[in-house]
């Protein structure tokens, strides 16, 4: 064996070592660069998070004591209603059984706390499920959420679309007997969205899922029809 | 093995694996940017459908949600580059892993909420039924793509190529 093949086998060994080396280091630095672009991604999702929040909100008249709703009558019975103004299935359920409700908080058996929450923003173009819940804030305001929300259902527009706009919240508002110009500002300056907030990240903290949802004295009720209701709170109220 | 097998598959596939590569990088890159595109405009909303799992604190829950969009869209960024090809595909891997258990423990836990993969959900629709099956299914198809791209990162038209300058090489790095 010749010393000068044997110098060249040498120094292509450490060549490949040094290369072997060199793209170990570049593997381990461009770990650490990819690790670090995503960990610095989901603090800028955080802190973005952070800064959107508002913690301070003002819940309208008629609110309970957590301002996570607003309440109707003052019998022994609770009734949670959970809805959202853009979810047929709320329309539905608030055209089958709010008579049944009405009635049961005239007859002072029930307390209705109403949660217009917030869910499906994703289904209109204009965050839609915010604004009129705001809305009805502004209506609880002046003393009739009821009312307001009734009518708004009536009016539900289409899931997908933009929803009503600000002018046919209002003119909803005064065919409800609320005063236009207060209603109009009270909408305009968005008094009740960090309410709205509140609310719908209240609901979310109780697990309610999906909405409509009815809660009597805190169960959940599958059988939303009028009948179902007046048992749930018959039964609750033994 | 190889003198056995047929003469035009192994020419094959050493040709069509690259490609192959390219766009299974590309199409796990989209699926992420896409995921994260839809969740990242309504962080609250995403904070909310992870909450609607059961399966954190409240809290938690909100950060996570916060986080993830964020992370999807990173990670989509650095598949789409061919950054740390490996390292993205393994993270992709272990983020769709909690994915599905998530999804499979709602489903067995019998809660009814939409899995808030694309569009930041965990509520249903009106009428909607949760469709879990038809999640985990699509899920698994997404792990196949990160699977493949932990067994073979090394892709053409890649940022990894280009800094280990001689693409033919064949590294077990990245």
């Amino acid at each position: 064996m010749s010393s000068r093949k044997g110098q060249k086998d040498a120094a292509r060994v450490v060549r490949e070592q040094l290369a072997r080396e060199r793209r170990r280091k570049r593997t381990l630095w461009v770990s650490v660069a990819a690790v670090a672009v995503l960990v610095v991604a989901g603090l800028i999702g955080w802190s973005v998070y952070s800064s959107q929040r508002s913690d301070d909100f003002t819940a309208p008249t008629g609110s309970n004591e957590a301002g996570t709703g607003v309440v109707a009558g003052s019998g022994p019975v609770t009734v949670d209603v959970y809805e959202d103004f853009l979810c047929p299935a709320c329309k539905q359920f608030k055209q089958a059984s709010s008579p049944a409700i009405d009635q049961l908080v005239s007859e002072g058996k029930i307390r209705v706390v109403y949660h217009p929450v917030a869910y499906l923003n994703r289904y209109s173009s204009t965050q839609y499920s915010t604004r009129s819940s705001a809305a009805s804030g502004c209506a609880a305001e002046g003393g009739r959420y009821r009312e307001y929300a009734r009518a708004l259902f009536d009016r539900q527009p289409p899931q997908g679309g933009a929803g009503l706009s600000d002018e046919e919240l209002v003119d909803i508002a005064a065919g409800v007997g609320l005063d236009r110009d207060g209603f109009a500002s009270c909408l305009r300056e968005g008094t009740f969205k960090p309410w709205t907030e509140h609310v719908t990240e209240e609901a979310s903290k109780a697990n309610i899922a999906s909405t409509p949802t009815i809660l009597v004295d805190g169960e959940e009720i599958a059988d939303r029809s009028p009948e179902g209701i007046r048992a749930a709170v018959q039964a609750a109220g033994r | 093995m190889i003198v056995t097998a047929p003469h035009s598959r192994v020419a094959r596939w050493p040709a069509i694996r690259p490609w192959l590569g390219v766009a299974v990088r590309l199409g796990l890159a989209t699926v992420w940017l896409v995921a994260g595109g839809s969740k990242v405009g309504d962080l609250a909303a995403s904070g909310r459908a992870v909450n609607a799992y059961q399966v954190m604190p409240y809290d938690l829950a909100t950060v996570i949600g916060a986080a993830l969009p964020f992370v999807e869209l990173a990670l989509g960024l650095l598949l789409l580059l061919g950054l740390a090809t490996r390292l993205s595909a393994g993270v992709s891997a272990a983020l769709l892993v909690v994915f599905v258990a998530g999804i499979v423990s709602a489903w067995s836990r019998g809660l009814a909420i939409d899995c808030g993969c694309f569009g930041a959900g965990g509520e249903l629709a009106a009428g909607q039924t949760p469709s879990y099956l038809p999640e985990i299914l699509r899920d698994l198809g997404f792990l196949a793509l990160a699977g493949f791209l932990l067994i073979w990162p090394r892709t053409p038209v890649s940022v990894d190529g280009w800094l280990a300058g001689d693409a033919s090489v064949e590294d077990d790095d990245e």
